[in-house]
């Protein structure tokens, strides 16, 4: 399942275990430059050059993993 | 040390567009603006505001049109006050009224100004070649107005002088060793003073400054690729940014660009581990120079070139315009020509910090540094609670100051916490008897009408009491650890 990898990369970029599939994250301490991490971990693992306005915009496992599915070819 | 300002900024401008009036001065996404047209529309811009206009408001967005508003300013001896069209509505009117500003420079309609300012739209200014040229200003007039965080929740303007300004430069432009040939990305906003370590030295050097909309994605490889495409031969880039940077290079085994020559970093401590990282990259032949500077010195006062790993790692040596001093408590105090003039309309503020030394004049830094090996300056840390959440300084007791403000707030403490080594802010509230159950969102919410991202808390912590020390102040560091 994508949203459980991209769980997953939340936890490894925010060093937390409390991530769920609706955990924002910005509120879990994240912020601009922690994102280009998850960013770059998304393009590594899907081949999706998203940008941080994407990520803005879906900032939950959740979201992001629907965002990177419509983007993929 | 020279305190004589031999020329200014604009001169040297016009000087560049006299000698090469077709030479690209900015590319932006592809679209250029040679030194001429430059230079000739930041004179209409003199000209339609009018010899000494004294502070004008920029609507600082990320383009080339607020490089021209900068320097017609400038023309006109008028002082840039950078206003974030991104910050909330309310600050932006007290940075207005802080400042004093009587006019403000636009690229949008429908600003909601307070009365009594008059708003001119960049766009309607047009250049005319046939002018004659002005230059309105006195050296020790000022140059610009700046922000930083002030005690008291309200924003703090720093008045810096184009005698300032304009002996730093020169200084800039030899550390960089900026020549024409050069392409320097613009990657810092314009509505801080690093934006003047690229704009600057870049501009007055016959170089050109190289704007393009994918330098902020977030995406890496968009970003090595913009550089490629764009053929830039130097960047600089606030620390933090150059750790995930160094993190992305090593883990996709990816490189920089090879036209890219130097690599400025600054704004907070350098990570020894990233360090090392970076020492072992294909592309660790590249000139990596690290920076150290406060607003009230104007940009760099010290730097150190970086050519392999060192623990810990220094910020390095006075530029030659700077004078130091380290007091007996390890503070850093620096001295010369860049000095601001202080905190405008705050007297009190600018006496506690621009101390008199042995009859020169010092700025307070507030940094603790001891001496290393060579005589480099080495950074212990703060004399204060002060912090840096994304590069900019952040007195804890401004945040703590808007948050008291909130109806449902009895006591804050805020502080800063790390989140896989980055700096972001957490507060303590201890709420009012029948605050909101939400309080924590609540005053999310009402920060965010008030004051730039920034300044507003990652977390915000409800608890019942704050913890204090012996001598009765808030024990930051017992709060961390009573709230883990």
């Amino acid at each position: 399942m994508m949203v459980d990898g991209v769980t997953d990369i939340f936890r490894r970029v925010l060093e937390t275990g409390e991530v769920g599939t609706e955990s924002d994250f910005f509120a879990l301490g994240g912020d601009s430059l922690l994102a280009t991490r998850v960013l770059s971990a998304i393009a590594r693992k899907y081949g999706v050059e998203l940008s941080f306005d994407d990520f803005v915009l879906a900032s939950t496992p959740g979201t992001l993993a629907r965002r990177i599915a419509s983007a993929t070819p | 040390m020279t305190s004589m300002l031999k020329t200014d900024l604009v001169d040297e401008l016009t000087e560049v567009a006299e000698k090469h009036p077709g030479r690209l001065a900015i590319v932006h996404n592809g679209q250029t603006l040679s030194y001429s047209q430059l230079s000739s529309l930041a004179q209409a811009v003199a000209q339609r505001l009018g010899p000494l206009p004294g502070m004008v408001g920029t609507y600082a967005t990320h383009s080339p049109g607020t490089v021209v508003a900068l320097f017609g300013i400038w023309a006109a001896g008028g002082a840039y006050c950078p206003i974030d069209p991104a910050f909330p509505e309310e600050r932006q009117r007290a940075m207005l009224a802080a400042a004093g500003c009587n006019k403000v420079l636009a690229s949008q309609e429908g600003l909601a100004l307070p009365p009594g300012i008059e708003a001119i739209q960049l766009a309607e200014i047009q250049a005319d070649p046939e002018a004659g040229r002005v230059m309105w200003a006195a050296p020790n007039s000022p140059a610009y107005c700046l922000f930083t965080s002030g005690s008291t929740g309200e924003p703090k303007p720093v008045i810096t002088s184009r005698r300032a300004i304009g002996t730093t430069v020169p200084s800039l432009r030899e550390l960089f060793d900026i020549v024409p040939g050069d392409r320097v990305l613009q990657f810092a906003s314009l509505n801080w003073d690093t934006c003047f370590e690229e704009i600057l030295p870049t501009l007055t050097a016959g170089a050109t400054l190289v704007f393009h909309s994918e330098a902020h994605t977030g995406s890496f490889p968009r970003f090595l690729r913009m550089l490629a495409i764009e053929q830039i031969t130097v960047v600089n880039l606030p620390t933090a940014f150059w750790h995930e940077l160094v993190h992305f290079l090593t883990d996709e085994q990816a490189e920089l660009p090879p036209m890219v020559r130097l690599v400025i970093i600054g704004g907070e401590a350098v990570n020894p581990t990233r360090l090392a990282d970076w020492a072992k990259l294909p592309t660790a032949s590249i000139r990596l120079l690290n920076t150290y500077g406060c607003t009230e010195t104007t940009l760099i006062t010290h730097a150190i070139d970086l050519p392999g790993p060192i623990f810990p790692v220094p910020i390095g040596s006075p530029l030659p315009h700077v004078m130091q001093l380290i007091s007996e408590e390890s503070e850093l105090l620096i001295g010369g020509p860049s000095l601001a003039d202080g905190y405008l309309g705050r007297p009190d503020a600018t006496a506690a910090r621009f101390v008199t030394v042995h009859s020169g004049r010092f700025f307070r830094t507030g940094d603790r540094v001891s001496v290393g090996p060579g005589g480099v300056l080495l950074h212990d840390g703060r004399i204060d609670h002060q912090v840096k959440i994304r590069g900019i300084r952040v007195d804890p007791a401004e945040v703590e100051a808007q948050i008291a403000a909130h109806p449902g707030v009895s006591e804050v403490a805020v502080t800063g916490y790390t989140v896989a080594d980055h700096t972001a802010l957490v507060a303590y509230v201890v709420p009012r008897p029948h605050a909101p159950a939400k309080l924590d969102i609540d005053i999310i919410d009402f920060l965010r009408i008030r004051v730039p991202a920034h300044l507003i808390p990652s977390r915000i912590r409800i608890v019942t009491e704050l913890v204090y020390t012996t001598s009765g102040k808030v024990d930051r560091r017992g709060l961390k650890e009573a709230h883990p």
